[in-house]
């Protein structure tokens, strides 16, 4: 199981790949609405979302071990890139905007 | 979505804005030299074989080759090509400036290889005289060029002359006192 | 402070103006992103975790209060309220949008500041003394010299394509306040021109540079800096990006066939077309005359009636002060490491008030340290209770330069796409497990420098304690190090042993402060200089201590 995830060339948010209505209807901010990917179709997408420059920057996937938690290599990470810094003026932004507790 | 630009055919172009046909041909290390055309030879070839050869040739300088070697045969060299492997590789900027400053070399300095646009401006001021540009539309790199960069903070291989000139130029020039 | 004539205001236009049409060209697909990423670099865009982040370029760390102001006006407009002070004296706001770049430009440019060079393979911010042109103990101004190094490098056309960046640090008293030893040039300000010291860094090949020229003549720093950049933009490795600094060089050819190299190099520099001449590095020092300095006598007994009343100010006025060249004068080092605060933040509001107390008492010029604090250099003794009010109702009152709780903390995995671990909830956990004002005081210097990662950003290597970030399968570890400093007896801290998890390293390092207590001869022996006469086996026992 696998997240697609890049940055937003525009403004360098982070987002998530949810679901393949035209761009940018097809991503979300939300890591929580990020659609769970099976390994094979994850590999597509990324190959087909890799060349779209002008668009999302830096794609690549994030394996998960369940559907909720990426693996322990990256969990630090990406539980800082869904949820925002862990410290700091900013640190309950993401939760409040997308109306919900911390995912991950 | 646009095509990049450097996906175009390369031109041979000069600062003023001239598209150059390229009449040089490129030697492998093994062809012969013919009696026809223009031709450049690789970097070790040229210091092996200039010596002994008559009339002058083009030379192709990789990045890593040190051009102060060529010193000895510069009066058979009719043209210099550096290649950039990549773009970010910028050893060829020493290698133009050397040629321009140091050697005294006067005849065409050729950025190819991996030649853009956002490199231009600095590739012509170490002195390079032709650029093999790879873009949709070189001539308004140019333009584009000369309408942008009106001053320079320092001096290098071109006439421009640094701010510091310019701020002075009334006053004594090159006096250097001790500071 | 230096003000921009009609030719760097147009330098900057013309930087912006090819910027913008890079980000227009890249947002359009005209470019790759491969194509863009050094060009954005070299303007100060990086994408970092969230977003961009834009660092903005504060020539060897001063400011006015204007550009303060404008800070302030960025971080609210454009960024989420806030922006963070660099080891290297830059400004980074970490929410920026790529497509509103230009635009900030624009307005940076207004009070004559830019992006230039802060990132990319060419070369940095020179950096310097934060103390420059007050420090009582100053030979020589170093500031008129790092702005002459910074028009020189700046759109250098040979220089932009290294093989990794280039740092250069200046400083022009014998105490070394800008790291130069730990810089890829640093130079030594005396009467006599400069010392020059080449190859020094920090990152994955720590090395504290070796000597390579003496008493070069002040008016040949360009074309001997050309020659030194030159040899490395030749030679410096360009396989691997880890072994591509010019310490690697300097270390593989050693110290003397550099130098050697260097000054077969400059003899073939047409020198006169590259050294500014006496009338322009004059109209550069023109920009750094004394302050006009207030003339009233200080009245040291109003100064004793505040101590006095107010503990608090007293021991800010014993922490936070440097001695200054004007005797009614003192320097003051403003603390932006509140106790459980984020290392070397200012929100927008603490900017504002930093302007406004720069204003109200220190000539509006401001510093950026590399510690990652502010510095009002020129303040009269008569105005430092009512600039200490300020500060303290601002949030920026602590009372704690160079202690325990003044970490330099890089922003780490919290922000950073580069980082291995996060290093600003430690720092919070070290400040707050210090906290005491007593202990800190009695505990006195020790500096504690954090890196998220081996780029050292936070400047581990010299730290009295130094501390680095690493992953170990997905989780937060830290190596300690031990015995680093930046001054002018620059060392590298050595590593003490395996990583210690999030949760151990404040006591740990309570172990180690605790050992010190018990060793040092007297409260005037440093942390750093009882490790040194003791050696450091002792603390790394006490280090490493099972609980």
């Amino acid at each position: 199981m696998k997240l697609l995830t890049a940055n937003r060339l525009t403004d360098g948010l982070v987002i998530w790949y949810a679901s393949d209505a035209e761009w940018p209807a097809g991503w979300v901010e939300d890591a929580a609405q990020a659609t769970r990917l099976e390994d094979a179709e994850a590999e597509a997408l990324l190959a087909q979302w890799q060349p779209r420059e002008t668009e999302v920057v830096g794609a690549y996937l994030v394996p998960l071990i369940d559907d909720n938690t990426p693996v322990q290599r990256e969990y630090v990470r990406e539980h800082v890139r869904a949820n925002g810094p862990s410290i700091g003026p900013t640190v309950l932004d993401t939760a409040k905007t997308h109306n919900r507790s911390e995912v991950f | 979505m646009s095509q990049p630009n450097s996906t175009y055919e390369p031109k041979l172009i000069t600062p003023a804005g001239d598209i150059l046909s390229n009449d040089w041909q490129v030697l492998g290390d093994e062809d012969p030299i013919g009696a026809d055309g223009a031709c450049v030879l690789g970097f070790q070839r040229a210091l092996n074989e200039l010596p002994s050869l008559n009339g002058r040739y083009g030379v192709r300088i990789n990045a890593g080759e040190d051009v102060r070697e060529l010193t000895p045969c510069l009066d058979k060299i009719a043209l210099i090509e550096v290649n950039f492997p990549v773009y970010r590789d910028g050893r060829g900027y020493s290698t133009a400036r050397i040629l321009r400053q140091d050697l005294g070399f006067t005849g065409p300095i050729r950025a190819v290889g991996d030649v853009l646009r956002d490199q231009a401006h600095y590739m012509f001021r170490c002195g390079f005289s032709e650029l093999l540009l790879k873009d949709a539309d070189p001539e308004g790199v140019i333009a584009w060029i000369k309408s942008l960069y009106q001053y320079a903070y320092q001096g290098a291989a071109d006439a421009q002359k640094p701010v510091w000139a310019l701020r002075h130029a009334n006053s004594q020039t090159g006096a250097q006192a001790d500071a | 402070m230096y003000v921009y004539d009609h030719y760097d205001h147009a330098l900057v236009k013309q930087r912006n103006a090819e910027f913008s049409d890079q980000v227009r060209r890249r947002l359009a697909g005209e470019i790759t992103e491969d194509q863009f990423k050094p060009l954005r670099l070299m303007n100060g865009v990086y994408l970092q975790l969230h977003a961009y982040m834009l660092r903005i370029a504060v020539p060897y760390g001063v400011l006015s209060s204007r550009q303060v102001r404008k800070f302030a006006h960025i971080a609210r407009t454009y960024d989420r309220g806030f922006g963070h002070f660099t080891t290297r004296q830059n400004l980074q706001f970490n929410w920026i949008k790529l497509a509103e770049v230009p635009t900030i430009l624009r307005e940076l440019a207004e009070v004559e500041m830019h992006t230039i060079q802060t990132s990319g393979n060419c070369i940095r911010n020179t950096t310097t003394d934060q103390f420059a042109g007050a420090a009582k103990d100053e030979v020589d101004d170093p500031r008129p010299w790092a702005e002459l190094i910074r028009q020189w490098s700046t759109f250098h056309p040979e220089y932009s394509f290294l093989p990794r960046k280039f740092k250069i640090a200046i400083t022009g008293a014998e105490a070394d306040r800008a790291a130069v030893r730990v810089h890829d040039i640093g130079l030594h300000l005396t009467e006599r021109g400069f010392d020059v010291y080449a190859g020094g860094g920090l990152g994955r090949t720590p090395s504290v540079a070796p000597l390579i020229k003496t008493d070069l003549p002040h008016d040949k720093i360009l074309s001997y800096l050309e020659a030194c950049l030159r040899v490395y933009n030749r030679y410096g490795r360009r396989d691997n990006s880890f072994k591509a600094r010019i310490k690697i060089l300097v270390a593989a050819l050693g110290a003397e066939e550099y130098a050697r190299q260097v000054e077969a190099e400059w003899q073939t520099l047409d020198q006169a077309a590259i050294d500014a001449p006496f009338a322009e590095i004059a109209r550069i020092k023109s920009f750094f005359p004394e302050p006009a300095y207030k003339t009233d006598a200080f009245d040291d007994a109003a100064e004793a009636r505040a101590r006095t009343a107010d503990a608090g100010f007293a021991r800010w006025l014993r922490n936070n002060t440097h001695p200054h060249r004007n005797d009614s004068h003192i320097s003051v080092t403003v603390s932006l490491k509140p106790i459980g605060g984020v290392p070397g933040d200012a929100s927008d509001a603490q900017l504002e008030v930093l302007a406004d107390v720069a204003d109200a008492y220190g000539y509006s010029e401001l510093r950026v340290t590399h510690e990652q604090n502010i510095v009002l250099p020129h303040v009269h003794r008569n105005d430092l209770y009512a600039l200490y009010q300020r500060l303290d109702a601002a949030g920026m009152g602590a009372a704690n330069i160079s202690q325990i709780t003044d970490m330099i903390t890089c922003p780490g995995l919290d922000y950073c796409s580069l980082a291995n671990a996060r290093s600003i909830p430690l720092a919070q956990d070290i400040s707050r497990r210090f906290e005491d004002a007593q202990l800190s005081d009695k505990i006195g210097e020790l500096k504690i420098k954090i890196s998220g990662c081996i780029n050292a950003c936070g400047h581990h290597h010299v730290g009295h304690i130094g501390i680095l970030g690493v992953d170990k399968q997905g989780v937060e570890f830290y190596q300690i190090l031990l015995g680093g400093r930046a001054d002018e007896h620059a060392a590298l801290g050595a590593i003490t042993g395996k990583g210690l998890s999030a949760e151990a390293v404040p006591a740990a390092i309570e172990r180690v402060v605790n050992l010190y207590l018990d060793l040092r001869t007297d409260p005037s022996e440093r942390f750093i200089d009882t490790l040194e006469r003791v050696g450091r086996d002792a603390f790394k026992e006490a280090l490493h201590e099972p609980a």
